[in-house]
């Protein structure tokens, strides 16, 4: 069996630090420029983002999932740190157009990952409002009091929203890989 | 995959506090909070939230874009620079472990080196990488014709300069026009008892030095240090944590590194307090050995 980009990383195998850089650096500066507010703070993210990769390769566990949801976790983490860093920044305003998201379609996610694919799933048993609550959340970096005034929602609403939406995507997850398990 | 995971499941203010964790990060008293719970069954639940939260990231991050070569490239450096470091310091070990068995075996290269990470051979590699990349990007211009002959060049590989001392580095904080210098005064606190100190911070750079004359030693084993900011724009109950430090016996003076957990948007005091081992979250301010206020 190959090891994975980050495993062979934590071993000591210089190449792969490059591929690792064409291969998820796509994927963590669309992730970063979404969480930030000028491309410059996303070059930024981005770099710190990598050097959290650097030091947390040796961490990484293939039997816990994918060297991709790995990678945007670090990212996801790093993100909302520098978020809280600069909230003392005034928030972003309500009218700003976001990037409209294009999820995954649940049949051809599996390309991307199996937990991209597990997640496609969960969303879409979710009402259109749902999802809108986790995309402005998890993929705008918006926190849950930014969601509310944008949505004109109560803040209550938005809090469950977002806890039904990301316990049943874990659900969704778990199921699947306890199906692995028994089919196994 | 064996499961491990902790019998039970979380309470309903565990699950909101740790989806706010993953999803904008908690302030200080919400983490205060969370440490109370159980912290097995919120670390287990924290981890499988993280992975979802990042599936759905996944999920929506179809059409990426690609990196730009510039940014490609510096990422590529600082990788270069951050396995140099590391390899070095994995060099200084090795090297002490493996003389015996060098002095054994005359020339023989240990197993395995060439696909490691050589600290200057990967350096070098990273090099011609960056340059290739901004090369590409650029073209050079045309050379002119020249009919002078240079020798090549010698590589030396540069030699690692000694890190600066936290006495040095409080010097450099300290000749910067934005730090601030602030006095600590000594309490009556028996450990404080002649104690004379400053303390230097940076609000640009958020990093600081506490220098200090006269504290008491301290027993690692028993106590230890802890130093505290207060932040005007917190609650003031809440001061954040600047680390935890030793005195070592004879030592006349110390320089401490200040390691803020927290930004520190306006400093108005700085403390140090005598805690338990490793320290503590909150203090119950019992020993407080050093204060000083910005005014």
């Amino acid at each position: 069996m190959s090891s994975s980009v980050l495993q062979r990383i934590a071993s000591g195998d210089s190449a792969a630090v490059r591929e690792c850089i064409d291969q998820y650096g796509p994927l963590v500066w669309s992730i970063a420029r979404r969480f930030s507010r000028t491309p410059s703070d996303a070059e930024d993210a981005t770099q710190e983002i990598f050097l959290d990769i650097w030091r947390s390769a040796s961490r990484f566990d293939a039997s816990q999932g994918s060297d991709k949801v790995f990678i945007a976790m670090i990212a996801r983490r790093r993100l909302i740190d520098r978020l809280r860093k600069t909230s003392a920044e005034p928030p972003m305003d309500p009218v700003e157009v976001l990037e409209t998201v294009a999820w995954a379609d649940p049949g051809t996610a599996s390309e991307t990952s199996i937990e991209a694919e597990q997640a496609a799933r969960a969303l879409a048993e979710l009402r259109p409002e749902q999802r809108q609550v986790l995309e402005l959340g998890l993929l705008h970096g918006l926190s849950q009091s930014e969601i509310a005034a944008r949505l004109s929602m109560p803040l209550g609403t938005v809090k469950s929203f977002m806890r039904r939406g990301l316990i049943k995507v874990r659900e969704f997850m778990n199921v699947d890989a306890e199906g692995v398990l028994s089919e196994g | 995959m064996s499961d491990t995971r902790p019998q039970g499941q979380p309470d309903e203010a565990m699950v909101d506090l740790l989806i706010k964790q993953v999803t904008e990060g908690l302030s200080p008293a919400e983490q205060r909070a969370l440490d109370v719970m159980d912290s097995e069954l919120a670390s287990a639940y924290l981890r499988d939230l993280e992975r979802a939260a990042a599936a759905v990231t996944l999920a929506g991050s179809t059409g990426e874009a690609p990196l730009s070569a510039a940014l490609s490239a510096r990422i590529a450096q600082q990788a270069a620079q951050h396995f140099a470091s590391a390899s070095h310091v994995a060099d200084l070990s090795e090297a002490r472990t493996a003389a015996a068995e060098k002095a054994r075996v005359h020339g023989s290269p240990a197993p395995g080196r060439a696909k490691r990470f050589g600290g200057y051979g990967w350096l070098a590699a990273a090099a011609c990488l960056v340059l290739a990349i901004f090369g590409w990007e650029r073209s050079p211009p045309p050379v002119p014709p020249v009919a002078v002959v240079t020798p090549a060049p010698v590589i030396v590989p540069p030699a690692r300069p000694a890190p600066p001392t936290a006495a040095e580095e409080r010097a450099t904080l300290l000749a910067k026009t934005d730090s601030l210098k602030i006095p600590l005064g000594a309490t009556k606190d028996p450990a404080a008892a002649g104690v004379t100190g400053d303390v230097v911070w940076d609000p640009v750079t958020q990093r600081g030095f506490l220098h200090f004359a006269g504290l008491a030693p301290n027993d690692p084993a028993m106590h230890q240090y802890q130093i505290w900011i207060f932040d005007a724009g917190r609650d003031k109950r809440y001061p954040v944590d600047g680390g935890v430090f030793d005195v070592p016996a004879n030592s006349s003076e110390v320089v401490i590194p200040i390691r803020a957990s927290l930004m520190v948007r306006k400093p108005a005091a700085f403390a140090v307090t005598l805690e338990k081992p490793g320290g503590v979250v909150v203090s119950g301010r019992e020993h407080v050995v050093a204060l000083g206020a910005t005014s």
